[in-house]
Parts: structure tokens; C-alpha cells; sequence
């Protein structure tokens, strides 16, 4: 079962081939065998899960109204709420801490009759690239256990590659779910800015956060975007616009689509890496689109530009983990000031530390203008290139990483983890919608992964071209060999 | 030090007044917005920083902020932006609030009021939206933190510091709070600090133009302390600068915050701003800015009721009240509401106003009751004035009847005059003719005295009737008597 | 190009931002925040004169506003279920001598 897709699954279900309670005792038992090997998941939901099973195979045979993602079971990364259920943000500080609300979007999953198996595994706070910093638990890329997942959303897309259950959501501040995707050979999108609600979600860059799904193919990332992309009353950022029939609309060809390559800001990669781009470009080609060339050099400012911007806004979202209303709160503290300084200090990790730490510096009285004015007025830039590039192509292509996935502990210096999100980062500046595809592996096999970049709300034309490409080279089946077994 | 000396200095004053909207739900958090229930009854995901939550702006609170603003004739601004002040506390649920600081809904604006009798335009600087913080309650060995007030929606008033006097910021604040209740923009009710005031205030030798350093005065829960302290710090910093003649101005007075202490009535330092705090404002990234049409501005523009300064003019010009009559009326809506009821039983306006600011007025003041909130019906003071105006009774006896109708407000006092002998006005003029002969008989010389110029002992005469008849004897019936009599009596001097 | 920070910035830093750091803990940080501040300096380098630093941001109009209903609630006990201490119906703090900002 764990080879078939969430549609397939869903369908299945619909048509009382198989029932929940089959599919997530299933999924459940997977992951409970194999959990312990890649550390996807950091909790899971059994009795939840399966009450929720068997309501769902209650409706089924009374003729009730069954949702869209009916029987299709989901892993939700651990920043966003589930109501009831611990949201650690894979910190000490929220070790114990149970979510009041439900997030829109797991409401929206629930409502179409998913069903949530359990939390995944991220960077603590969603910082970070490869899901090291997790101060709960360590994580594995499924392809290689030596090596990382990839970050933040690293629990996620292992539980997709090592098929713990068919989807996930993830979120991406800079890459967060592309990058980890492309590291373990799975679809991940990342929507326009607006498109997903953010209210569940932990906030890290409140400017630049978008939820994404993850899952090994475009048609399973289409069903769950059907449910997902649309405006909510709780998030201001919200677009007002409806949800949109994504599973039709990538059906359409692709034929005469114009791809840019920024071939310029390309130009350090690195040649296996290259040499993968290269052969996606040409599948695209093979479909009938046209390469041209765009000037994106703007990019190589998009990482100092992002960690000025992203840290900033991160460090007056972090600013309510201070031992008071929640969270840990520091038995050596005494008086208030110990209260603040003890708890944060004790429940928030080196990495997280280090971005209060910058994001307060660029906003100080001072340093506001050249920093953190001056990061936004780049950013406007940025944009402004995008839009000019989008005028002489429908979607851009890059690769999503200069390599794929590094043994665990290989990258201490903070900036060498940072500039891993160099062809990521400059499309959450823009707020543009964005997809990793699996494009194949290195010589050690292990996943690279191609990244199509959208116009702001084209997030439908993404997916289209990704489906396209993926038509054609769906390395996405394909399963780790240690996880490619019934257990 | 001499006290003379203080007419040579003059306060340059700027009042900051924050307003709690009387919207039912917050600011930013669907919780609802109410005092005095128990701690942590009204709050949401939002209003307590749950991570995961977002602000997501009241439209309401947004409308009463635009009607503030046509209120005080401001610039409402088309385009307004929210942005983030950071600062620890633990009445602060994000540790950073939402305000507007760089792009603020209202800019501009004044606010008119008479200030002994003379109307004064006062600047106004900018007026925005933010929220408000939780309520810390202190014990002994802890804290304890109630986050029912917190999101609340807050507009926040800053004048320019035009005011010059601690008369002036009371006549500025009072007419602020009286547009605020007119508008129905918040309840103002000080106690419950849905109104707050703070002060800044420096001084500077009259006449000249420089702004020397100012203090800050939090914590003004009343328009009489804020009076009060405002002298006081007026004269504590005049008085430094006159003691300390070489030492630099700028070093004599520094940035500080004080309370005022009503006890020891005086300001007390409460700490030094050696620095600025460093908030680190910036842009509120998850609230667009606000963008607001021309229709929509002027639609509520069209629906401001009378304002108050407009209702005092009224008053003055169409009932003939004086300026300080009128403004007592006036400041406090539900009293001109009740005033103009009585007004459709009665035409005498002085008089019913008089009853109304004077009479009954202190009849309430040591109860801390007010009138309009008593149950009694404005008509009945109505129509204890036409009582009076139509000879039924006697002001003294309308005293008497007043206190019996705060006993029973529900009762009318035309009934309570019917049911009571003593308040019957004394019609019996023979009765009268006795005691006016009685009472001329027992004062022969007061007779000569009049008869020689004396106005004031006519006056005792009428005084001695009235004392015998009780005040029941209309006092022109009294007069008129009086006067015929005595002139039949004869002028003992030849 | 360098940037301004120095140790005695990253003990300002601890004070605004509420995080104890302990002497020997404080190289390290500062070296780290260092490198990264050096690297952004290079945004110093982009042309950004013509440009404002908000533009491009989506707007609101009074429609996409909340209407003034008192509505989602939180009740009391589900929101002290995670506080770390409390008193009464409220949260218990060590007492507060410092005035709000």
C-alpha cells in the first residue's frame, strides 16, 4: 500500500475497496517500524487517528458526504496546531506545550476527511537547513542515514521519501520545504505568499512563511492544494481568492512555454549538480517549452538581504516565548528579569539564539536604516527584477541546491548552512509560488531536485509545468531501498 | 523663593490621552471587550500571544476612529500603516504591541473650548489605533496577570503642546472626553481607565518661544489631580531654575516620567530616561496597510451628531445660560440630554439649569449618585420650575420638595406638593395680613429705619414674615404688603 | 566591509532581546554574529535610492475587515492549562517592581 499515491488511496477508499481504519492501522504500523531508523515523526496520534478512521468508515456506509481527501492520511510538521496535541516547534521551550486552536489549514484537511497520523520533525523554530538543529530529535535522510534531510521541514519530506504516510505539510520561510524535498527525492511547493493561511502556524518570517504540502507526486501536491489554497478571515495576509481546481488545471499541456534560466547567477554550481539542471531543462524542452535566458543577479544579494529580514521579523515573533503564559519556564529564576532571561535562555537552542541576536541588532535605534531598512528596500529590488524577468518567460527554473544532501555535522560555519538556500531564499522575497521536483540522483544516489518558479499567484501554471516534467521523469516513485518493503 | 516670581515663567504642556473604544469585541482579537468581569474570562488565542495567531483588525473600532477624526476636524488618512513596539512586560501578551507609529489614521485636528469664558483652539498632533495591555494586579510575594484587557482597542490623542496652564489642560481634556461621549466613541469613565491621561510639561520665561526639557506625569486619573500636578511640577521646575541661575538650562530639568502622589500632593519621580527606550518599531508584517475610500470617510462625516462646543454656543445663544453654565452642561452629555427633556415641560432654561448644576447637584454629591442615573424623570424637574414660576410655591419650598424628591425619585412633585399641607402655598391673605400688622408691630424701628433709607431693613421685615409664615407666603404677595402698609404708617420724623 | 559590532553590542543585545548570556558563552556568539553581519554588509552596495522600502505590499480595504462581534473565546481553563504558574484565575508572576515603558 505504501507505494500507492494519496489519490489512488483516496479512491480506493471511495470506491469500498479499502476502508480508513485499513489505511491508517497500515500507515500507523509503518511508521512504528520504522520511525526509529529516520526520526521523521515526533508524535504520533494513534487513538486520534484511528477514532477518526472509523467515524470516517461510519459516514462512508451511511451514505454520508465524503470530503475530497477522504481516507487520506497526513503528517503535519510540528509548528503548526493540531488542537489538543503538543506543538514543540521541535524546542525545549514548547516541550510541553498543547495547542488551544486548530490551524485553518488542519482544519481544512480534517474537514475533507484526512486524517492526521502525527507531527514531524523540523529545525528548531523552522531555522535552519537541515533539521539538525532540532532540540528534540534527530532526523535521517531516508536515501542515506548518515546524511541530513534537509531543512526545516526535514521530518517531513523523510516521512514522505520513506512512505510513513502519503503527505505532509511542511512550511518555507527560505526553502523549507523545497529544499528538504529535493534532499530526499520528493515533490514539495511552496505557494504564493497568501495562498495558504498562516493562522496555526508558528510564526518564524512573518512576511515570507507559507505552509506547503509535500508528497511524491504533483497530482497528490494538486489534491491537497485544492483544499488548502484559499482566503481565510483569520490571516490578513490571506488573498481573497477562491480555491482553485488545481488537479484539472495541471492536465493542460505546456507546449510554447517560455522557462528562464538566469544562467548568470548560476554560474558557480557546481558540475553534478549542473549537469542534473541541464538534463531537467532538456526534458522541458522535450515538451515544447522554450529556454531563455534572464537576468536574476540580484539574487546573489537574496540570502544577506533574507537573513536580515527573515530575523528581524523572527525576533519579535519569539519575543512571546518568554516563560510567562507558556512554555518552560526556568526553575532558576527568582525574579521577573530571571523569568525572561533564564527561560529563553535555557529553552531556546544555539541556532534560534543567534537570529533574536540579529534580528534585534538590525532593528536597533541606529543600525534600523542600514539594515533593516536597507534589506527592504533590496528586497523591493528583487522583486522588481522578478517582474522583469516574468515578462520575458511564464515560469523560471533553477536548481534547488548547489548539492544534494551532506553527512550530518558536515556544515558547522553558520553562513556556509545559510548560503545552502542561495536558489531558494530570493523566491520567498518575492512572495512567489515555487515547486521542487525529484530530477534524479548524484553518483552516490542521492536525490537532486529542480525548482520551477511561478509568477506571484500562477501557483496553478507551477504545479502544470512540474506535473509536465514529472510526466516524463517521475523519479519521485521511486523508494529508498531501505524503506522500499512491507514491514 | 518669592512667589511673584512664578508670573514671570509660563508651562508649555502637551496632554497625551489614551481612549479605550467601546467596540464589543478588541482590536485585534475576537474577544469580547468588557470590564470588571473575572481575570481571563475575556480572551482569545489572539489577545494572549498564542503562537500561531494573527491580528486581524476590528472594523468597527476602525469606523470610531474616523468619526474621532472628522470629530476633530483632522486629517483622516487615506492610507495608515500598523507597526510593531517592542518591549518585555508581563502585561503585554506579545511583548511587542501593535500601534501606529510611522503612519497614523488621524493627523491633525483641534479641539475648541472656552477657557474662562474665552473660546481657545487647541492643536491637535495625531491621533491612532493600538492595543491595549493586560492589567497587572500586585501582592506581596507575587504578580498576577489578567489579559481581559489586553488587545482592547486604544486610540491615543496627542496635542501639541499648546497648552499653557493647568486651567487650559483641564478645559482641553474635559472638551476632548465631552467629544469622545458625544460621538459614542468610549464610555471615558475614568476610574475604570477607559480614559487616561498623560502630561508632559516644561516651562520657560514668559514671552519666550524656546521648548526647554520636559518631564512626563503618568498615571492622572482625574481632571482635578491632573490640575493639581500640573501646578505643582510647574512650580518645582521654575523654582529649580531660579535657584541655579549659572547652571545650563538644559541640565537643570531632565527627561523623566513622575506620578503624581495625591497624598503627599506632589509629583514623585518614578524613573529617569537616560535613554530613550528602543522600541524597534518597524512595520507590522502581518496587517496590510489600511486604505480607505473618500465615500466611506465622508459617509461617517455626514452622520457626526452636534458636538459639543456646537450645543454650548447653542445654550448661550438660544437659552441666554452663561458661557460656565452652559460647559457644566455640556461636558457631560447624559446631563444636556436630560437637561433639553426637561426643557419640553418647562421654558425657563435658567432656572432648570440652575436646579440642575446647583441644586440637585449638590443634593448628590456626597452619595457619588449623579441626577440623570437617580430616577428621577427630567420632566419632574421640569415641572418643580413651573411650580415655582407659576406662584404655586415658594423657592424655599422647592428646596424642601427637591430633598423629597431625591428620597423618592419615582415621585412627581406636583403630587408631592397636593399631598403636603405644609407646602401649600398660603393663600389665605387675611391670614398673612395678621402676621405682616404682627410683625410691623414688633418692629417699629426697622419702620423708622426704612422710612429714613435703610433698603436693608425692609429686607429684615420680609425676612421675619417669611420666618412666621414657613415660606409659604409667596414673596411678592410679602412685598406688596409691606409696602402699603408702611407707607400708611407714618414717618416719625417730622 | 566591516560591520560595527563589538562584544559590548552583544551585551546590549542580551538586555533588549531577554536571553542570558554567560561570559564564556559570549566569544562565540559574538564571532558568529560578526560573520554574519560582515557578509550583509555587502547590501550596502545595491542602488536602492528610487526605491521605498514597503512598496509592493498587498492593501486592505474596510471590507476585508473583521466585523465588531464578540466572538471566539478562549476559555480560562484551556489557556492556564500551559502556564507555568498561576493564582487565582491569573497568571503568577515573581512580583513586578519596574514600571511598564
Amino acid at each position: 500500500m505504501y507505494k500507492q499515491t494519496a489519490l489512488r488511496l483516496h479512491q480506493q477508499f471511495l470506491d469500498k475497496k479499502i476502508s480508513a481504519e485499513e489505511i491508517v492501522r497500515y500507515f500507523l504500523q509503518r511508521i512504528e517500524k520504522l520511525n526509529g531508523q529516520v526520526g521523521a515523526f515526533l508524535s504520533v496520534f494513534p487513538e486520534r487517528a484511528l477514532t477518526q478512521a472509523r467515524a470516517l468508515d461510519q459516514k462512508r456506509a451511511s451514505g454520508g458526504k465524503l470530503g475530497r481527501l477522504a481516507g487520506v492520511p497526513v503528517g503535519i510538521k510540528d509548528n503548526i496546531h493540531v488542537q489538543g496535541e503538543l506543538t514543540t516547534c521541535s524546542s525545549k521551550f514548547l516541550a510541553n506545550y498543547r495547542a488551544v486552536f486548530d490551524a485553518t489549514v488542519t482544519k481544512l484537511l480534517e474537514g475533507e476527511g484526512a486524517i492526521i497520523l502525527g507531527k514531524t520533525n523540523l529545525d528548531e523554530f523552522a531555522m535552519g537547513s537541515s533539521t539538525e538543529n532540532s532540540a528534540l530529535q534527530s532526523t535521517s535522510n531516508p536515501w542515506n542515514l548518515d546524511c541530513v534531510p534537509g531543512g526545516s521541514s526535514g521530518g517531513s519530506t523523510a516521512a514522505v521519501a520513506a512512505r510513513l504516510c502519503p503527505i505532509t505539510l511542511g512550511s518555507d520561510t527560505g526553502g523549507s520545504v523545497r529544499q528538504p524535498a529535493a534532499f530526499c527525492g520528493v515533490v514539495g511547493f511552496k505557494p504564493s505568499y497568501g495562498r495558504v493561511s498562516r493562522y496555526g502556524l508558528v510564526a518564524f518570517g512573518s512576511s515570507l512563511d507559507q505552509i506547503g504540502p509535500i508528497a511524491a507526486t504533483t497530482e497528490e501536491i494538486s489534491m491537497v492544494m485544492e483544499v488548502l489554497g484559499q482566503h481565510d478571515v483569520h490571516d490578513a495576509t490571506s488573498l481573497p481568492l477562491h480555491a482553485e481546481d488545481y488537479l484539472s488545471l495541471i492536465q493542460a499541456p505546456i507546449r510554447g512555454k517560455k522557462i528562464g534560466v538566469p544562467w548568470q547567477f548560476l554560474q558557480d554550481l557546481p558540475a553534478e549538480a549542473k549537469e542534473n539542471f541541464l538534463k531537467a531543462l532538456e526534458v522541458m524542452k522535450g515538451h515544447g517549452c522554450e529556454v531563455v535566458d534572464v537576468d536574476l543577479n540580484i539574487l546573489k544579494y537574496a540570502v544577506a538581504t533574507y537573513y536580515i529580514i527573515a530575523t528581524a521579523e523572527a525576533s519579535t515573533n519569539l519575543a512571546r516565548f518568554d516563560g510567562i503564559r507558556f512554555g518552560v519556564r526556568s526553575k532558576r529564576a527568582e525574579t521577573l528579569e530571571q523569568v525572561y532571561d533564564y527561560s529563553r535562555t535555557e529553552g531556546f537552542g544555539p541556532e534560534v539564539k543567534k537570529r533574536i541576536f540579529l534580528g534585534t541588532y538590525v532593528l536597533s535605534a541606529g543600525y534600523q536604516d542600514a539594515y533593516y531598512k536597507q534589506a527592504a528596500k533590496v528586497r523591493v529590488k528583487i522583486i522588481d527584477e522578478f517582474n522583469r524577468a516574468f515578462e520575458q518567460c511564464d515560469a523560471i527554473a533553477t536548481p534547488v541546491s548547489p548539492t544534494p544532501a551532506f553527512k550530518k555535522g558536515a556544515i558547522q560555519d553558520p553562513l556556509e548552512m545559510y548560503l545552502q538556500d542561495i536558489y531558494t531564499i530570493g523566491v520567498n522575497l518575492a512572495r512567489l509560488p515555487a515547486i521542487s521536483v525529484p530530477s534524479g540522483f548524484s553518483k552516490a544516489k542521492m536525490p537532486f531536485g529542480f525548482q520551477i518558479i511561478g509568477a506571484r499567484h500562477e501557483d496553478a501554471l507551477v504545479c502544470r509545468l512540474a506535473h509536465a516534467y514529472e510526466k516524463a521523469a517521475p523519479y519521485g516513485l521511486e523508494v529508498p531501498p531501505q524503506f522500499d518493503k512491507e514491514v | 523663593m518669592d512667589p511673584s516670581i512664578y508670573g514671570e515663567w509660563e508651562a508649555v504642556i502637551g496632554l497625551e490621552v489614551h481612549v479605550e473604544l467601546n467596540t464589543k469585541a478588541k482590536l485585534f482579537s475576537p474577544a469580547a471587550n468588557h470590564f470588571g468581569d473575572e481575570p481571563n474570562t475575556n480572551i482569545s488565542d489572539v489577545c494572549t500571544g498564542q503562537p500561531g495567531t494573527l491580528p486581524v483588525i476590528n472594523q468597527e473600532a476602525v469606523r470610531k476612529a474616523v468619526l474621532l477624526g472628522c470629530a476633530l476636524n483632522a486629517h483622516v488618512a487615506k492610507y495608515s500603516r500598523f507597526d510593531r513596539k517592542s518591549y518585555f512586560y508581563p502585561d503585554s501578551p506579545r511583548n511587542f504591541q501593535i500601534t501606529q507609529f510611522e503612519m497614523p489614521i488621524i493627523v491633525g485636528g483641534s479641539v475648541t473650548a472656552d477657557v474662562d469664558g474665552i473660546p481657545k483652539t487647541f492643536g491637535i498632533n495625531r491621533a491612532h489605533l493600538e492595543d491595549d495591555a493586560g492589567m497587572l494586579k500586585h501582592f506581596n510575594r507575587f504578580a498576577g496577570v489578567d489579559y481581559n484587557r489586553a488587545g482592547v482597542p486604544l486610540v491615543e490623542i496627542v496635542s501639541q503642546p499648546c497648552i499653557f496652564s493647568s486651567k487650559e489642560a483641564i478645559a482641553y481634556a474635559m472638551a476632548l472626553k465631552a467629544i469622545l461621549q458625544y460621538i459614542d466613541a468610549s464610555d471615558c469613565n475614568m476610574e475604570e481607565g477607559s480614559l487616561r491621561m498623560d502630561a508632559n510639561i516644561s516651562v520657560r520665561p514668559k514671552g519666550s518661544k524656546e521648548l526647554r526639557n520636559k518631564i512626563e506625569i503618568k498615571n492622572l486619573n482625574s481632571f482635578a489631580f491632573m490640575g493639581m500636578a500640573l501646578d505643582a511640577e510647574f512650580k518645582r521646575q521654575v523654582k529649580e531654575y531660579v535657584t541655579q541661575p549659572h547652571v545650563d538650562p538644559s541640565q537643570i530639568i531632565s527627561q523623566a516620567t513622575y506620578r503624581w502622589d495625591a497624598d503627599k500632593k506632589e509629583t514623585v519621580l518614578m524613573r529617569r530616561k537616560e535613554t530613550a527606550d528602543d522600541y524597534r518599531y518597524f512595520i507590522e508584517p502581518d496587517l496590510p496597510p489600511l486604505v480607505l475610500e473618500e465615500e466611506y470617510i465622508d459617509a461617517i462625516r455626514q452622520l457626526l451628531p452636534e458636538l459639543p462646543y456646537e450645543r454650548e454656543k447653542r445654550y448661550i445663544s438660544t437659552y441666554g445660560l452663561t458661557s460656565d453654565a452652559a460647559l457644566m452642561l455640556v461636558n457631560e452629555k447624559t446631563l444636556a440630554d436630560y437637561f433639553e427633556e426637561g426643557l419640553k415641560v418647562c421654558s425657563n432654561a435658567k432656572s432648570l439649569c440652575n436646579w440642575l448644576v446647583v441644586e440637585f447637584a449638590g443634593r448628590f454629591k456626597d452619595s457619588g449618585k449623579v441626577l440623570w442615573e437617580s430616577g428621577i424623570p427630567a420632566s419632574y424637574v421640569g415641572k418643580l420650575v413651573n411650580l415655582i414660576d407659576n406662584g404655586i410655591i415658594t423657592g424655599k419650598i422647592a428646596k424642601k420638595v427637591a430633598d423629597l424628591m431625591v428620597e423618592n425619585p419615582q415621585k412627581d412633585p406636583e403630587k408631592i406638593v397636593q399631598e403636603n399641607p405644609d407646602f401649600q402655598p398660603m393663600c389665605d391673605t387675611n391670614e398673612l395680613e395678621a402676621i405682616v400688622d404682627r410683625v410691623l408691630n414688633e418692629n417699629p424701628q426697622s419702620i423708622q429705619d426704612f422710612k429714613n433709607g435703610k433698603e436693608r431693613a425692609f429686607a429684615f421685615l420680609v425676612g421675619q414674615v417669611m420666618k412666621v409664615t414657613q415660606g409659604k407666603a409667596p414673596p411678592p404677595l410679602i412685598n406688596k404688603m409691606l409696602k402699603e402698609k408702611i407707607s400708611k404708617i407714618k414717618d416719625q420724623n417730622p | 566591509m566591516m560591520s560595527n559590532l563589538n562584544e559590548e553590542n552583544v551585551k546590549d543585545l542580551s538586555r533588549l532581546c531577554r536571553i542570558e548570556v554567560k561570559a564564556e558563552e559570549l566569544p562565540a556568539l559574538f564571532a558568529d554574529l560578526k560573520r554574519v553581519l560582515d557578509y550583509v554588509e555587502q547590501l550596502r552596495e545595491v542602488d536602492v535610492s528610487q526605491l521605498s522600502p514597503h512598496s509592493h505590499i498587498d492593501e486592505q480595504g474596510i471590507g476585508s475587515l473583521r466585523e465588531d462581534n464578540a466572538g471566539s473565546h478562549l476559555p480560562r481553563e484551556l489557556f492556564l492549562a500551559n502556564a507555568p504558574d498561576q493564582v487565582g484565575g491569573m497568571v503568577r508572576v515573581p512580583p513586578v517592581i519596574k514600571q511598564a515603558p
